[in-house]
């Protein structure tokens, strides 16, 4: 009897054991990092596991070392991204993005690829921290090719995006930090989710996520309608990301057989030139202020 | 005291004293009854065949599932105990994805391969303190095509976890008939499409029933599209051209 | 074991868990067409003072490799120690070198799966990838990692960066009329550093390379790809 409840216990000294022993087991040194399995690393088990340090608080520890926010003096300076907006059209999925990560107040690159290929028929955005979203849109990725491969059928962005919201939920309050938009077409039709690290995950026509997202929030709102053209719809990405202040722009469009790349904006180009590199057909404010007198739709191609 | 087969025949784990795996050795023979499986390799491509047996008439032809993809470069058919292949089938392409997340590249045949043979052989075993997670060995044999940077391969697996490449290979009921074919007509400049007609012509000669496009699949790896089984209507291009 | 855990509870904890420190330095790399380039300094330090002036952080992985790690050593040094083991048995599993963006995939999974207990280490790793070009790929210190042409860390990153955005991505240059910027550097014009790795691809021209003042080839063949590597000393202040 005894035995039969010291095995199925979640507290006692022995279940604490049990899970001390587990976390130096696991630590690098598993079984299946030998032989044909090698090397999956934290991946073995298919489920990835961390490494936490052994101290009464994990998180508040994570935070004091990484959280540039709180502290910008901060040790570890972790990448975050800045501006990303996707909004779903009668054509598809628009998602444009800006190319900028920083550390701290450093900008830590200017080429950032913010958008991230799930597979050849989703995308996902990435603000906040950029590994977290990097690596669990990449994980997400694996999963969502499992579905294909044992049901035949692609995955519905409703529940690709419904299982990235219940595995970052698993990790609610260590410290992730991650606000995405899972992008696609599925039967339903263009789809976009939000989803965030505080578990939060809504379906909606725009989202704008990042610091830059009240810019954006600004442009799309007067800008969007349902039956946009293609060339308004990624007209109306471009301004918005414009708006944020950025150095570049990048533009994808969803569409039912998968995404395709629409380009990579100059935002200095498009300040002067625009989108066609006209000399003087560029966004720039007073150019601006005449269009959206002269018309009553502001976005035009 | 010398003890006779039946007394060890029945642990998974027990040798008998001549030093043998009887359950193992059962297992390999649960495969002969099962449906004839061709493999045949190509510099282009390696081409797979099965027999489906659809014993009623009633049977929807189309859900019986005998070849199945483990990811875009990986194929993978079976013979014997088709439900147990569905765990071994899972297990390499959770691998195969497991890889490519790991290592941003697709995982080599061989790999994968070695993957599935690896849980050929956890029967009887316990981890931990946990209970054995399988009580007998897989009673089905895969013969797994794909193809990586060292070219199209075909390899064969059996019960005991042993895998070899072969250039050509049948398994299942027709087997033997079947394998005495290969080793006469497949020769090394087979082009995909005589490959597709070997393959068809040797499972013709051994099925019991008249071979239509409802009771044979056949499946392809090609370095272009990758693994594809083929539809009705080209597998019924190629049955008439036969 | 059990010791361990009854330990834990009768003993005094330190609440201001710190296992981290800053060692100093600067590393960078550049790649080319057919070749990258992977330098750091090999100073050790810990605030005013100097621990050693011979520590290296760039490390060679594979004939086509190189590993830089900038931030605090003992981490580093770890760091590097279980890469070149997983590369170990990758190679015992798969029979083959691991290709760079694998190397480079394999990083963010290592450095990712301490992500609540962070390394604290800035990787930049350099190498030829499978198809012959040279790369740069960068890292921060939980594993979000971008293919670049040039990428510094460290100390002086804020000094270097900019200097390299000016000579490798030409910003802020304007061509010549009629002219446009190269799109690789060519190796000839790529400066010097503490101890520097040179990566050049198979078959690749040694660009003058063999005259250069104390350079040293760390591959025994001259058939695949040639790492060599050059150490220069700075000024000892």
């Amino acid at each position: 009897m005894n035995s039969l409840t010291n095995r199925f216990s979640t507290t006692g000294p022995l279940s604490e054991l049990k899970r001390a022993q587990a976390l130096v087991e696991n630590e690098e040194f598993s079984d299946s990092a030998w032989g044909s399995e090698a090397g999956f690393g934290s991946l073995a088990k298919g489920v990835p596991n961390f490494t936490v340090p052994s101290v009464p608080d994990p998180s508040a520890f994570l935070r004091l070392h990484t959280d540039d926010h709180a502290d910008p003096n901060c040790r570890i300076k972790i990448q975050h991204g800045t501006t990303t907006l996707a909004f779903r059209f009668q054509g598809g999925v628009i998602v444009a993005v800006d190319s900028r990560a920083t550390a701290g107040s450093y900008v830590a690159s200017g080429t950032v690829k913010k958008v991230i290929e799930i597979n050849p028929y989703l995308l996902g955005t990435m603000a906040g921290g950029a590994a977290d979203c990097q690596y669990w849109e990449t994980y997400l990725g694996i999963h969502c090719r499992l579905h294909e491969l044992r049901n035949h059928e692609r995955i519905s962005v409703s529940a690709a995006s419904k299982y990235l919201s219940n595995l970052v939920y698993s990790y609610k309050g260590m410290g992730l930090s991650m606000g995405t938009m899972i992008c696609g077409w599925d039967k339903t039709g263009p789809a976009v989710f939000y989803v965030d690290s505080d578990g939060t995950r809504l379906k909606g026509d725009l989202f704008s996520v990042g610091s830059g997202s009240t810019f954006a929030y600004g442009v799309l709102d007067q800008g969007y309608r349902w039956d946009l053209t293609d060339e308004e719809a990624q007209e109306l990405g471009r301004r918005s990301i414009y708006c944020c202040r950025t150095p570049r722009c990048l533009l994808w469009l969803t569409l039912e057989d998968g995404w395709k790349f629409i380009g990579n904006y100059d935002i200095s180009k498009l300040h002067y030139d625009g989108p066609g590199e006209t000399p003087g057909a560029g966004y720039g404010y007073d150019v601006r202020i005449e269009r959206s007198t002269a018309a009553p739709v502001a976005v035009q191609a | 005291m010398f003890l006779t087969r039946s007394e060890y025949d029945r642990g998974v784990n027990t040798f008998s004293p001549e030093g043998r795996l009887f359950q193992v050795e059962y297992a390999i023979e649960a495969i002969k009854l099962g449906s004839t499986t061709v493999g045949v390799k190509t510099d282009e491509g390696v081409v797979l065949g099965v027999e489906k047996r659809v014993q009623s008439p009633l049977i929807e032809s189309s859900s019986i599932e005998k070849i199945m993809e483990i990811d875009d470069h990986l194929g993978c058919a079976m013979s014997g105990l088709t439900a147990d292949a569905r765990t071994m089938i899972d297990h390499a392409r959770v691998t195969a994805q497991n890889h490519s997340f790991t290592y941003d590249e697709r995982i080599k045949v061989e790999s994968v391969t070695q993957a599935v043979c690896d849980l050929a052989l956890r029967f009887g075993e316990s981890v931990h303190d946990e209970d054995a997670m399988m009580s007998r060995p897989f009673g089905v044999a895969l013969l797994i095509a794909g193809i990586d940077e060292l070219g199209p391969q075909l390899y064969h697996t059996d019960p005991s976890g042993t895998f070899v490449r072969y250039q050509a290979k049948a398994i299942g009921s027709g087997s033997e008939a079947a394998q005495a074919e290969l080793q006469d007509k497949w020769h090394s400049k087979m082009t995909l499409k005589e490959a597709q007609t070997l393959t068809l012509r040797i499972l013709k000669q051994v099925m019991e029933e008249k071979l239509d496009r409802h009771n044979v699949q056949l499946a392809q790896v090609t370095k272009e599209k990758g693994f594809e089984i083929l539809d009705e209507t080209s597998l019924k291009a190629i049955i008439d051209e036969m | 074991m059990p010791d361990m855990v009854a330990l834990s509870r009768q003993q005094p904890q330190e609440r201001q868990f710190n296992p981290y420190s800053e060692n100093g330095g600067t590393i960078l790399a550049i790649s080319g067409a057919d070749f990258s380039v992977i330098a750091g300094d090999t100073r050790q330090s810990e605030g005013y003072s100097i621990q050693t002036r011979y520590a290296p952080k760039v490390f060679r992985l594979t004939d086509k490799a190189v590993l830089a790690v900038n931030g605090f050593a003992a981490d580093g040094n770890m760091f590097v120690k279980q890469v070149r083991q997983r590369l170990e048995w990758y190679r015992h599993a798969h029979a083959k070198d691991m290709p760079l963006r694998a190397i480079a995939r394999l990083i963010q999974t290592m450095l990712y799966a301490r992500r609540f207990f962070p390394y604290y280490v800035y990787n930049i790793l350099g190498g030829i990838e499978d198809d012959g070009s040279g790369a740069v790929y960068s890292f921060d210190p939980v594993g979000s990692y971008e293919r670049e042409s040039c990428r510094a860390a460290g100390a002086a990153q804020s000094l270097v960066q900019p200097f390299l955005d000016n000579q490798i991505y030409f910003k802020n240059q304007v061509p010549q009329p009629g002219m446009t910027h190269p799109k690789h550097l060519p190796l000839g014009t790529v400066g010097d550093g503490l101890e520097m790795f040179v990566v050049l691809a198979k078959g690749s021209p040694l660009y003058g390379l063999e005259n250069f003042d104390g350079v040293q080839e760390m591959t025994s063949t001259h058939e695949g790809e040639r790492i060599f590597v050059v150490r220069r000393n700075l000024k000892r202040d």
